[in-house]
């Protein structure tokens, strides 16, 4: 408690009086002094004046109550990322973590320290648990939210300086401009000094979207700090595979000048969907962060044309109801081999009198296979076209991402010779073989829609035109039981495979990265053409096969679900991954979701299997633990609908550990425009705190006199000196 | 070995199922090609059975194509109509004009896809007689937008198999076939060559007719009925620009890049 004296007059009040009473005075010691006229009258008259005044201001004794408040500082902690690489001592975290206790013993008793981690999201209370897991380093939204919910006296921003926003290189006027609503000082604690002893791929620029076959420009900046002696480097891109090793794209050499080297390359991927490609360097000796040698990055390739390899055993009207599906597709490229004699036809004609060519099954499967998007194989014996010694080609091609038709007829499946090939292998069904093996069925059958087939969307098209109906096919290949992730669409009313399970006539499959179809049939164009044809205006065909070779080609129209990753994906992180099923494909209940995770380095064996269970809209949210860095897999499959699939990659701390230089020069910068001070952690102590604040709790105003009194004094003394005034003669 | 014993006994199978005379199609069978004689009106049956019998015969001693040995008639205005997308008409005479559900039933034809061949049976020297003249009329009845025209000697149709130089059949006169056709599909060839009577056998086990150009004559015909078969088996496979280089190197002309 302390008192003091004031007034209670308003303060202008109180100077207007006092200014009025000293020229009153002034005026009187004149009059005093020229008319001689003694020392009664100039003392009545300062005292009338002075009681006047004092009738004016009325003085009071102030009792209050004052408390003493520490300043706050607010200390805001990067928390990217970056922040887990090496620092000066140990990661920079560690070195933020010491420096926000050494700023909070030094300001003990002084100011009140509050923390709070930044990075991508709202800034979070300190906690010495925290980790440095931030995608991003967000501090103008960090300083935003901080304007709204704090009250600071002094900011202190601790982070190595790559900031997200705002981004090093921001002018310092803008920098001002942005912190002078603050009002308050930031002051910065750089983290790390050096960059370190690193050589690591700054960046990629590729389109996240590559076509195929088409060459794609690769921009890789390779960065070389810390006086490493770099040199050159070499630099090698690779397309993981969850199916043999990975596929080298391009090699170059990083010709390192100064701190940077560019080299500029040409992918091609010919394969569509999404792919996850690798760029790597061979970093030199000395080297301190070997995770960001390697990068891996996901693509999506798309295609402007689908190029089809069509080869019949013979010509029918069901390869020709193919053939004039694929040539009506002004986006498929066809080429196409039918075999339209064979050895033991006798054209009775001389070799010039025939517009036959020779099948260039050789240069086909060898020199142009890769070129192709899918390949269909209608009613053709490999054997007699010596296409069996490429039959283990064509299955590496289909394990390689591309796409694989089997139609049946008298020359397919079983009876075309491929059980037991290694052609067999990539198809979505098995093939028996043996003595005992059927080749076919002769009876006439209606195909029997399956759940997986009703709820495919690659037969939507199909059945809004036809609905369940289906033409009566003459017989159709035997087809053994599903492969593990196929799904059949139709199945025989009555066959059964050894599996017990209806025997499949139309089946999907996913093969390594690549997709095939078995189509045991060789009536596909009575969809078409009869009078089922009729009633679908003959549109059925191109129906059935627009889906086909959409979902080959992983169209995702014909996609039912869609996979997505909540969030970039980072090793030894938790993986989100989003499902959503199409419009018109969510279930009226809740269905069952399995997702199968598979790391893209050979392995056959999933790494993670969930099993969730989707929203009533059709989505949902998964959950995977940590993973290592990789490429990755996940395959879907969501209620009965087929298999979806979508490859992802996970790296070593993402574009934050790309680049491991410090931006101290950025930190500087925001102190100078905010009137901070910017210091190394190890100088934290040096940061000035702010004036401890003086707030009055309490205030009682106690008048020295009642105001009656002080008036009716000036009021006496007034009379008094008008009475001595007359007296002398002045009046 | 295995395997071979497995390919004999698929293939017995497929020849056995194959044999089977009751069904309509068969497994392996069902794409093959078939002569359908077509009949309108009072037509009581096709006069160039032996033909049509004789062309399936050639087309599958001659090349992969499968055909079936007895075309099975069928009436225009039946819903078997759509069992083949393929059919023959011929005749030597002036029929009775379509009916109207003829004529919706051809139309349905055409517009599927099917390809029918007109046969003049009694064509003049100088082009069709009353039954070409007599299909085209009632043709432009169910496809009034098309008009035939003839058909180019570079078209597929003469390199479907064979090169052809030009038709050819019993009458070898200079007439070109005509076609009518939409967007480069045709759907209806007219022959005034009687290009089927040309292999048309007489009851006793002869050709029906001699042809002035002798036995090759009729060769050149058995040709053009296969590459007819070809094309409607294989489309227009014979333009793929993979083809271009060896037709041309064939016919004598040099390939262009």
């Amino acid at each position: 408690m302390s008192e003091h004296l004031s007034v209670a007059a308003p303060t202008w009040l109180g100077w207007a009086a006092c200014g009025v009473g000293a020229l009153a005075a002034g005026l009187l010691v004149l009059e005093v002094w020229r008319t001689r006229s003694g020392k009664a009258v100039l003392a009545s008259g300062v005292a009338a004046i002075v009681a006047l005044l004092l009738a004016i201001v009325r003085p009071e004794r102030v009792q209050t109550h004052e408390v003493r408040s520490l300043p706050t500082v607010t200390v805001l902690i990067d928390a990217s990322r970056s922040m887990a690489l090496p620092g000066n001592e140990g990661t920079r975290f560690s070195e933020a973590q010491r420096a926000v206790a050494a700023l909070a013993d030094a300001a003990k008793g002084k100011a009140e320290v509050r923390a709070f981690a930044f990075g991508r999201k709202e800034p979070e209370p300190w906690s010495t648990t925290l980790t440095a897991v931030h995608p991003t380093s967000q501090l103008d939204p960090a300083l935003t939210w901080l304007e709204t919910r704090e009250r600071s006296d002094a900011l202190v921003v601790i982070s190595d300086g790559r900031l997200d926003t705002p981004v090093p290189g921001t002018s310092r006027d803008a920098l001002a401009t942005r912190f002078k609503a603050f009002g308050i000082p930031i002051h910065t604690v750089n983290v790390v000094d050096d960059a370190p002893k690193d050589a690591h791929i700054r960046s990629v620029s590729l389109a996240s979207t590559a076509v195929a076959h088409v060459p794609v420009p690769l921009r890789v900046e390779v960065g070389c700090t810390g006086g490493l002696s770099c040199g050159d480097l070499e630099l090698r891109v690779r397309e993981l595979r969850d199916h043999g090793s990975a596929r080298d794209l391009s090699r170059g050499v990083a010709k390192v000048s100064g701190e940077t080297a560019l080299v500029e390359m040409n992918v091609t991927l010919d394969t569509v969907g999404h792919h996850v490609l690798e760029v790597s360097i061979a970093a030199p000796a000395g080297d301190s962060i070997p995770e960001n040698n390697r990068r891996l990055f996901p693509v999506r390739v798309t295609r402007e044309r689908v190029r089809v390899l069509h080869v019949a055993g013979r010509p029918t009207h069901d390869v020709k109801a193919v053939r004039e599906w694929l040539k009506s597709n002004a986006s498929i490229d066809t080429v196409a081999f039918f075999i339209l004699r064979t050895h033991s036809d006798n054209a009775n004609a001389r070799d010039h009198e025939l517009s036959l060519i020779p099948f260039p099954v050789d240069e086909l499967f060898t020199q142009h296979l890769a070129s192709f998007d899918a390949i269909i194989f209608q009613d053709f014996d490999a054997q007699p076209y010596g296409l069996d010694r490429h039959l283990p080609a064509i299955a590496a091609y289909v394990n390689n991402g591309g796409g694989l038709v089997m139609v049946g007829g008298p020359n397919s499946f079983v009876a075309g010779g491929y059980a037991g090939t290694a052609l067999a292998s990539v198809l979505p069904v098995g093939l028996e073989s043996g003595s005992q093996a059927a080749a076919a069925d002769v009876d006439s059958f209606v195909p029997t829609w399956s759940d997986e087939g009703r709820a495919a969307p690659l037969l939507g098209p199909l059945r809004s035109l036809s609905g369940d109906e289906l033409p009566s096919m003459p017989g159709t290949n035997v087809l053994g039981a599903l492969r593990p992730g196929a799904s059949a669409l139709w199945t025989h009313p009555s066959r059964r495979t050894r599996d017990g399970k209806p025997m499949p006539v139309l089946a999907i499959g996913e093969v390594g990265n690549g997709r095939s179809v078995a189509l045991g049939i060789d009536g596909g164009w009575l969809l078409g053409f009869s009078t089922f044809g009729l009633r679908s205006g003959g549109r059925a065909t191109a129906a059935l096969w627009d889906g086909l070779l959409g979902w080959l080609m992983r169209d995702p129209r014909y996609e039912p679900v869609q996979i997505e990753l909540a969030e970039e994906c980072v090793a030894g992180e938790p993986v989100h991954l989003e499902l959503r099923a199409l419009p018109g494909l969510a279930p009226k209940e809740a269905s069952t979701i399995t997702i199968d995770v598979q790391q893209l380095d050979g392995s056959t064996k999933p790494l993670h299997r969930e099993i969730a269970t989707a929203s009533g809209e059709g989505g949902a949210r998964i959950t995977f633990d940590a993973m290592p860095a990789g490429g990755y897999s996940a395959r879907a499959r969501f209620g009965n609908t087929t298999t979806v699939r979508r490859d992802f990659a996970c790296e070593v701390g993402g574009q934050e550990w790309a680049d491991p230089r410090p931006a101290p020069e950025h930190m500087r910068a925001i102190a100078d425009a905010a009137r901070g001070v910017s210091v190394s952690a190890r100088d934290v102590k040096r940061i000035p705190l702010p004036e401890a604040k003086v707030l009055t709790t309490m205030r009682r105003d106690l008048p020295l006199l009642p105001a009656w009194v002080w008036a009716l004094a000036a009021a006496t003394l007034a009379g008094a000196h008008w009475i001595v005034r007359r007296r002398t003669g002045l009046l | 070995m295995a395997r071979r014993v497995l390919r004999v006994a698929s293939a017995l199978s497929l020849a056995w199922f194959a044999s089977i005379p009751s069904a309509a199609h068969a497994f392996g069978d069902v794409g093959a090609f078939e002569a359908r004689p077509l009949l309108v009106g009072d037509q009581a049956g096709s006069r160039r059975m032996s033909a049509l019998a004789l062309w399936a015969t050639e087309l599958t001693n001659r090349t992969s194509a499968p055909a079936r040995p007895k075309p099975r008639e069928v009436r225009a205005s039946d819903d078997a109509l759509f069992d083949v997308p393929f059919a023959y008409w011929s005749d030597n005479r002036q029929l009775p004009p379509l009916s109207r559900a003829e004529v919706a039933n051809l139309r349905r034809f055409f517009a599927l896809g099917g390809i029918l061949f007109v046969d003049d049976a009694a064509p003049n020297e100088t082009g069709p007689g009353a039954f070409g003249d007599y299909a085209r009329r009632e043709l432009a009845r169910v496809l009034p937008d098309m008009a035939p025209s003839p058909l180019a000697a570079d078209h597929v149709l003469f390199k479907t198999f064979y090169l052809v130089q030009r038709p050819e059949g019993r009458s070898n006169n200079t007439k070109p076939l005509e076609v009518l056709a939409r967007s480069g599909k045709i759907k209806v060839i007219f022959s005034s060559h009687d290009i089927t009577g040309a292999i048309a056998k007489s009851p006793n086990g002869g050709w029906e007719s001699s042809l002035t150009g002798g036995e090759p004559q009729r060769e050149r015909a058995v040709r053009l009925l296969v590459n007819i078969s070809m094309y409607v088996l294989c489309s227009n496979y014979k333009d793929d620009q993979v083809h271009a280089p060896f037709l041309m190197r064939r016919r004598g002309l040099t390939p262009t890049p």
